[in-house]
C-alpha cells in the first residue's frame, strides 16, 4: 500500500493546454480548407498545389527548428515539440501570407517566427512577440516583392482601399466603385477575394472566433475590445469627416463595418492578439492591451504608408505586454480603479486619433475606374 | 463576469452522487480512539485526567491554558492510556490522548442544558464555549469567539454550501436533522443579536432546500438563499460577495456579518439541548481510491485506517489519502491518523503521475482566484526569489483555496507556488 504525498489541490481540471491548442489548431485548419477551396474554384488546381506547398514548407521547417533544438536540450524532437505547439505558428504564418508567396520566402520567415521569434527566448511561454508575427514582419520587410513564379491574382481590398480611396471612400459613388470590384459587403463578408490566404474569410473567422470563447480557447475580451474600439474609432471618424450615407446606410454604420470585413483585423483579433503568451496575463491587462492595440491600428491604417495596421499593433503592442503587467500588480480589486484609469487615458487617446485622421485625411469622393485601380495596386502590399 | 475581473470561481464537478444517497453507517472504534491534543494550531493544553483514570462520554480530558479557550472532552467511554505522538491530519506527528474502549459505553452529562429562549445572550456564548464548539467547516476555529462583541453585525450567514468536490456530510446532516439545524441555526441569531440570518444551499440541491424551507415556514427572520453551485462558494468571501454584494479586507465582521457553519450549528443544538461536547462525527469516506464511498458516523478519535477498512478497504495500491477533500486537503503519507471534530471527510484518489508543462501565461488562475490575486504574478516572483513583490502582489491574502491550481491547463502546481510566496513572506516579517 502506497500513499503518495501531494501538495494541495490534489484534483485537476479537464482543460488542457494540449487540448486547447488542439482546438486551436481545427479552428485554423478550416480557415486553410476554405482558402484552398476559393483559389482552387476561382484559379484552378495548381494553385491550391502551391498552397499545400506553402503550409507543409513552413511545417517541415518548423520541425527542423524544433528538432535542433531539441537536440540542443537534450530532448526526445516529438516530445519537445508536443510542449513547444510550433505547428501553431507555421499554419498562422502560413495563413497570413497571399497565394503568390514563395517557398523560399514563407522558409525564412518561418526560421524567424520560430527560431528568432520563439526558441531564442527560451521556447514556448517565455517569447516577447507573437512568433507568426515575427515570420510576417520579415517577409513584410524583406519579401514583399518575392512573387511565385505562374501565380497572379487580382488587387487585395485594403491595398485598394489605401492607395486609390485613403482608406475614405467618402461617397456612394466611390464606395460602389470599390464594392464592385468584391462583390459588395455580402462577399467581402464571406471572404471569397485575393488576400492573405486565411485573412478573407471575415464571417468564417467570427464564427470560429465565437466558438472559441464558448470553449474559453481565448479570452472574449481580446476581440470584443479590439474590434469593438476599432468600430467605435472609425464611426467617429466617418462622423467628424461627413462621409455620404451609403443607400440609406447612415456612414457610422457602413464604415466601420467596411474595416471590419477588409484585411486582417478580425484574423488578427482571434488567432494573433489573443495569443496568451504575447499578451497580459490579467483580465484588466487583457482589455488595456487590446485597446491600445485598436488604437495603433486605426492609427496606422488611416495614417502610415502602410496599407494594413493589425501586424504592427500586435507587436507593437507585444512590447508593452510587461509593462501593462507590472503596473496592474497586486489585488485586482484594488488596481481596479488604476486599470480603468489607464484604460480611459488610451480612449482619449483613441478618440484623439480618430479627429486626427478625420481632420487630416482626404476623402476621395469620385469613383476610381476599374484600369487605374488595378494599375495603382501593388499586388504583394497586403498583410495584417 | 465583468470586463475588468474574471469570474473569480469555478464550476466543479462535485461527484457527490458517490455517497449523496447511501445510508450513513455508524462506527466503534475497535479497540482505542486517540484525541488529538490540539485546538487549531494550539497544542498547549492542561490535562485533567491520569493514566488508568475511567472516562466516560462527556468527561472532560483537558483544556487550552493559553490562547482561545477550548476544552476537549471524551468521546468514548473506557479507560485513560495516556499520551502517545500519532500522525495527524496536520500532516505532523502530534499527541494524541489515548483512551481504551469498555463495552457499556456510559455517558456523563457535559454540561446543563440551557433554554436559549430564556438565557441571556452572554450565557449562550458562555455555554458554545463551555462545550467547546469549534467551526466544523474544517478550520476548526472556537465559535464563541466570533460572537463574543456582536456590535455592528446586521444578518448571519449559515454556510450549507459544502463546495469541495465529493463531500456530502453536511447535507446528509442536514437532511437527517433539520430540526436541531433550526435550532443551531436560532441560537446564533440571538447570539449575535440579529433579526435577519441567510441559509446558503446550493442552487443544485433543491431537496435541501425543500426540506430546510418546509420547516422554515413560521420562524421570522430566516430564509434560505439558494448559492450557484461553484467553488470556493463555501468561502466567507464568496459568500459575503455573493449574498450582500460587498467586499471585506479582514474579517465578514467589517461587512456587518458573521458566518457560520451548518453542522456548527447542529453541534451548537445539541450543546444546548443535551448539554453534550461534539462526540460523534459524521464524514464523508468518497472518491475513486475507496471501494464502498460512504458517509460514517464514528466518535472522535477514531483512527483512519479503521474508517476505511469500514468502507471496504482501498480499491487500488497507489493512493493519495486525503483529511477533506480534495482541494484544500492535506494528502497524509499513512492511515493512522484519526478523525477529528473539524474534519468532515475522508478523500481518496488513485495517485496519478505529474504532467505539468510550460505556464503558457493564460492568465485563467488570476481570473478564477477568488481573492482576485494574480497567482501567475506571484509564481514570477518566487521564480525570481523577489520577496518584496510576492508581499506587494498580495500572496498573504490567499487562502490555499486551490482553484489556480485546478483551472491551470498545463498543469502546473500554482497554489504551491503561492504557498512558497506567502511562506517567504511571514518568514521575511518574523525578522
Amino acid at each position: 500500500m502506497k500513499f503518495n504525498f501531494h501538495v494541495s489541490p490534489s484534483l485537476k481540471g479537464s482543460l488542457t493546454t494540449q487540448k486547447i491548442m488542439l482546438e486551436l489548431t481545427v479552428g485554423l485548419m478550416i480557415l486553410f480548407l476554405l482558402s484552398c477551396f476559393y483559389n482552387g474554384t476561382t484559379y484552378g488546381a495548381s494553385y491550391v498545389l502551391h498552397e499545400v506547398l506553402l503550409l507543409v514548407s513552413s511545417l517541415v521547417t518548423m520541425f527542423i527548428c524544433e528538432s535542433i533544438f531539441a537536440k540542443i536540450y537534450k530532448e526526445n524532437p516529438i516530445a519537445y515539440m508536443k510542449k513547444s505547439f510550433g505547428w501553431v505558428t507555421s499554419i498562422i504564418l502560413t495563413l497570413m501570407v497571399p497565394i503568390t508567396m514563395t517557398v523560399y520566402a514563407l522558409i525564412i520567415a518561418t526560421i524567424f517566427a520560430i527560431v528568432f521569434g520563439k526558441l531564442l527566448f527560451g521556447g514556448f511561454g517565455q517569447n516577447i512577440f507573437n512568433p507568426a508575427g515575427v515570420g510576417r514582419a520579415v517577409i513584410f520587410a524583406a519579401f514583399t516583392s518575392a512573387a511565385a513564379t505562374g501565380i497572379t491574382t487580382g488587387a487585395t481590398p485594403t491595398a485598394y482601399l489605401a492607395n486609390t480611396f485613403n482608406w475614405l471612400p467618402a461617397s456612394a459613388e466611390a464606395l460602389d466603385s470599390f464594392l464592385s470590384q468584391y462583390g459588395g459587403f455580402a462577399n467581402l463578408a464571406l471572404g471569397f477575394y485575393d488576400g492573405a490566404l486565411g485573412e478573407t474569410f471575415t464571417l468564417a473567422i467570427v464564427l470560429i472566433g465565437i466558438w472559441f470563447c464558448v470553449r474559453k480557447i481565448i479570452d472574449w475580451r481580446v476581440p470584443v475590445v479590439y474590434l469593438g474600439t476599432i468600430f467605435i474609432l472609425t464611426a467617429v471618424v466617418a462622423l467628424l469627416s461627413g462621409i455620404d450615407s451609403y443607400h440609406g446606410i447612415p456612414a457610422f454604420i457602413w464604415y466601420p463595418f467596411l474595416h471590419m470585413v477588409t484585411g486582417g483585423i478580425v484574423f488578427g483579433a482571434v488567432f494573433m492578439l489573443t495569443d496568451p503568451v504575447t499578451s497580459p496575463t490579467s483580465a484588466q491587462g487583457r482589455v488595456i492591451f487590446a485597446l491600445g492595440a485598436a488604437v495603433i491600428t486605426v492609427l496606422l491604417r488611416l495614417k502610415a504608408n502602410l496599407p494594413e495596421g493589425c501586424l504592427y499593433s500586435i507587436l507593437l503592442m507585444n512590447m508593452f505586454t510587461p509593462m501593462i503587467e507590472s503596473s496592474l500588480d497586486g489585488v485586482q480589486l484594488v488596481v481596479k480603479k488604476k486599470a480603468y484609469i489607464m484604460a480611459g487615458c488610451l480612449a482619449i487617446l483613441g478618440l484623439a486619433v480618430s479627429f486626427y485622421a478625420a481632420t487630416s485625411v482626404e476623402p476621395v469622393t469620385t469613383a476610381a475606374t476599374e484600369k487605374t485601380a488595378m494599375m495603382e495596386t501593388v499586388r504583394m502590399e497586403e498583410t495584417l | 463576469m465583468s470586463l475588468f475581473l474574471g469570474e473569480m470561481h469555478h464550476h466543479i464537478p462535485g461527484r457527490k452522487g458517490l455517497t449523496e444517497k447511501k445510508d450513513i453507517i455508524s462506527l466503534m472504534p475497535e479497540k482505542e480512539v486517540y484525541i488529538p491534543l490540539a485546538a487549531g494550531a494550539n497544542t498547549d493544553f492542561e490535562i485533567f485526567v491520569s493514566g488508568g483514570d475511567k472516562v466516560q462520554i462527556g468527561t472532560k480530558l483537558a483544556q487550552t491554558k493559553s490562547g482561545f479557550f477550548v476544552p476537549l472532552y471524551s468521546s468514548v467511554s473506557g479507560t485513560y492510556m495516556g499520551i502517545k505522538k500519532r500522525m495527524s491530519a496536520m500532516l505532523k506527528p502530534m499527541d494524541h490522548m489515548v483512551i481504551a474502549l469498555d463495552e457499556a459505553q456510559t455517558k456523563t452529562q457535559a454540561l446543563m442544558p440551557l433554554d436559549y429562549h430564556t438565557a441571556t445572550r452572554e450565557e449562550c456564548v458562555e455555554q458554545i464555549k463551555q462545550a467547546g464548539i469549534v467551526g466544523l467547516g474544517g478550520a476548526g476555529f472556537p465559535t464563541y469567539v466570533k460572537y463574543q462583541k456582536p456590535d455592528g453585525i446586521d444578518c448571519i450567514i449559515i454556510n450549507a454550501v459544502e463546495c469541495e468536490p465529493y463531500i456530502t456530510a453536511d447535507y446528509k446532516i442536514i437532511m437527517k436533522d433539520v430540526s436541531h439545524f433550526l435550532m443551531g441555526c436560532e441560537i446564533f441569531k440571538k447570539m449575535a443579536d440579529v433579526s435577519k440570518v441567510y441559509i446558503a444551499i446550493k442552487k443544485t440541491h433543491p431537496d435541501l432546500i425543500q426540506v430546510v424551507q418546509d420547516a422554515l415556514h413560521d420562524k421570522q427572520g430566516m430564509e434560505v438563499y439558494p448559492v450557484p453551485d461553484v467553488y470556493p462558494m463555501g468561502w466567507e468571501r464568496v459568500l459575503v460577495r455573493e449574498i450582500l454584494h460587498t467586499e471585506y479586507d479582514r474579517l465578514p465582521s467589517e461587512a456587518h456579518t458573521i458566518i457560520s457553519n451548518a453542522t456548527t450549528a447542529i453541534a451548537a443544538a445539541y450543546a444546548f439541548e443535551k448539554g453534550e461536547p461534539i462526540t460523534k462525527k459524521i464524514v464523508t469516506v468518497s472518491g475513486e481510491g475507496v471501494k464502498n464511498p460512504t458517509n460514517v458516523e464514528c466518535p472522535v478519535g477514531t483512527p483512519v485506517q479503521e474508517v476505511i477498512k469500514a468502507c471496504g478497504g482501498y480499491t487500488t495500491d497507489s493512493v493519495r489519502l486525503i483529511a477533506g477533500g480534495p482541494m484544500m486537503g492535506r494528502t497524509i503519507v499513512n492511515d493512522q491518523f484519526v478523525i477529528d471534530r473539524a474534519t468532515n471527510a475522508i478523500t481518496v484518489l488513485p495517485n496519478v503521475a505529474d504532467d505539468a508543462i510550460a505556464c503558457l501565461r493564460c492568465g485563467r488562475c488570476s481570473d478564477h482566484c477568488p481573492a482576485g490575486l494574480q497567482p501567475v504574478r506571484i509564481a514570477m516572483a518566487v521564480n525570481a526569489g523577489d520577496a518584496k513583490e510576492m508581499e506587494k502582489r498580495g500572496a498573504l491574502q490567499c487562502i490555499e483555496c486551490g482553484l489556480c491550481t485546478y483551472v491551470c491547463p498545463s498543469h502546473i502546481d500554482v497554489t504551491e507556488n503561492v504557498r512558497k510566496a506567502k511562506r517567504t513572506v511571514m518568514l521575511k516579517k518574523k525578522k
